[in-house]
């Protein structure tokens, strides 16, 4: 009972937190923290929060860091028409960015593992 | 193509040589996002206010349309510049009859930016802006010196009168060596251009040609008021100072853009992480800035650079890795050549330089020009 209410706390304390630091972002459109939802994910829950990063060379970066830390394995980002590929343990996300000018831009398109699938869409924060 | 009494919408092509010849186009501020450059107009109408504020004049104009009056608002540069270029508050007044060429707000509101304005009757010209700077004096002057240390003076130096560097020769980021035909937006003519202006990563250059392709209306600099880092701020015509403080061994960046901010380049050899107090961990708009003199030429480096803004006119990208190395070298009184090498491995693939001249304008004190006058 109580690491679900642990989990559940750090959940809405992250939200909190990352909505209070939504800022603008001019660089790679990867960066930054996300927040959405990946729906039907019972392993999971619908929730989804993602932090990625840009070295220079590839996009790092967790799947709900905090609670289930699934750190990324792989990013592909194809330019040409924003299209995203994100790798983490067995899950697989295929998506879009879309908005690309704004920096509340999104991420959307579907997830699959093992365990389901369904779609998916977070929104910079 | 929409056919009013008075209002005649141009094409766009016409809107490009328009854009292209005209001499007095001039706005020396991001605009995009307001108004759209493909979507230039007409209007005749009567003068009913001049509205003479920073950061733009706007001029109300009543028109007439299917026998109704209504009015427009006329989107005009800086007073400070119109100031410059010979013209008053009064250089129009409410009862004139005027003909505004210029670009339609993006929002379809009643709001253009005006391009070219003419009185009716006499077909004269008002609020011109020229772009070129005035005319340096026919033998160069010497570079004035600080007595102390005979150090180039970056500014009026010992005993001068006050002045501003403006009129850079460039207005866009664009590596030395490469031609390319842009607008002094940093828009460019050609979009299958954009590879060339700089070696930029492939998402880096999708996103410039992004920004480019939505005519730069995504400017946070206009959009939020996000001032211009980076080499953008030696972009703008509204101009800059440098003020040397010996004593402190610092330099003051004062900035005619983004809200007359300021920058601080210190000379005193300190470590660049520590300088700014409070969250040094924090990056900045304009960085953390260390120089030394080599010979002439000040020599800056400056890292510590958030992500939030555009550092050039035009769009290029840029990451938090950005670190700068800028030369500013006085060639003479009235010239200060300005050269920046950008090493970003976050966004481009190689580190490159771009450089260009400013002019010294002796005597004229930076504008008080500030992005949120005017705005809603």
């Amino acid at each position: 009972m109580y690491k679900g209410l642990i989990k559940g706390l750090s959940v809405i304390i992250g939200v909190v937190f990352l909505s209070s630091a939504a800022l603008a972002q001019e660089g790679h459109p990867l960066k930054g923290s996300w927040i959405g939802e990946w729906s039907g994910n019972t392993a999971l829950g619908d929730f989804v929060l993602i932090v990625m990063d840009w070295n220079g060379e590839e996009v790092t970066g967790m799947i709900n860091p905090g609670t289930d830390n699934i750190e990324i394995d792989n990013v592909e980002l194809d330019p040409s028409d924003w299209s995203v590929v994100i790798s983490a343990d067995d899950y697989t996300i295929d998506a879009t960015i879309e908005n690309l000018e704004l920096p509340s831009r999104a991420i959307t398109g579907s997830w699959r593992s093992r365990n389901g699938r369904g779609d998916f869409e977070i929104v910079r924060q | 193509m929409k056919r009013l009494n008075v209002i005649n919408v141009i094409g766009a092509a016409g809107a490009a040589i328009a854009l292209t010849f005209s001499a007095i186009v001039s706005a020396h501020h991001p605009i995009h996002g307001k108004f759209d450059f493909s979507e230039t107009m007409e209007l005749k109408g009567i003068v009913t206010k001049v509205d003479w504020r920073s950061p733009h004049v706007h001029v109300f104009l009543n028109v007439t349309d299917n026998n109704q009056s209504v009015n427009w608002a006329i989107e005009l540069e800086n007073p400070s510049i119109l100031v410059d270029n010979g013209w008053k508050e009064n250089s129009l007044v409410p009862g004139d009859a005027i003909t505004v060429a210029g670009m339609r707000a993006r929002d379809g509101s009643r709001q253009i930016w005006g391009d070219e304005v003419q009185l009716s009757d006499s077909g004269r010209l008002v609020y011109t802006v020229s772009s070129q700077a005035p005319a340096k004096p026919l033998a160069g002057r010497p570079v004035p010196r600080w007595p102390e240390d005979n150090k180039p003076a970056l500014g009026a130096g010992p005993g001068g009168i006050g002045g501003i560097w403006s009129y850079p020769s460039e207005k866009a980021l664009v590596e030395d060596g490469v031609s390319v035909s842009m607008n002094e937006y940093g828009l460019l003519d050609n979009i299958n251009d954009a590879a060339r202006v700089a070696p930029m990563q492939d998402w880096a250059l999708a996103r410039y040609v992004h920004r480019q392709q939505r005519q730069l209306q995504d400017d946070p600099t206009y959009l939020n008021c996000k001032p211009p880092g980076g080499p953008r701020q030696y972009q703008s015509d509204l101009g800059f100072q440098l003020i040397e403080d010996k004593k402190n061994e610092r330099i003051f960046v004062l900035l005619g853009s983004g809200n007359r901010n300021y920058r601080l380049i210190y000379l005193d050899g300190r470590d660049p992480s520590g300088q700014v107090g409070g969250d040094d961990d924090n990056p900045l708009y304009y960085g953390r800035s260390t120089g030394v003199w080599e010979g002439d030429t000040l020599v800056v480096n400056t890292t510590g650079f958030n992500e939030d803004f555009w550092f050039t006119n035009g769009g290029l990208p840029h990451t938090s890795r950005l670190s700068m190395v800028e030369k500013f070298t006085r060639t003479d009184f009235d010239t200060l050549h300005y050269e920046v090498n950008i090493e970003d491995p976050g966004a481009y693939t190689r580190p490159w330089t771009a450089s260009w001249d400013l002019s010294w304008l002796g005597g004229k004190e930076l504008p008080f020009s500030l992005c949120q006058h005017n705005r809603q």
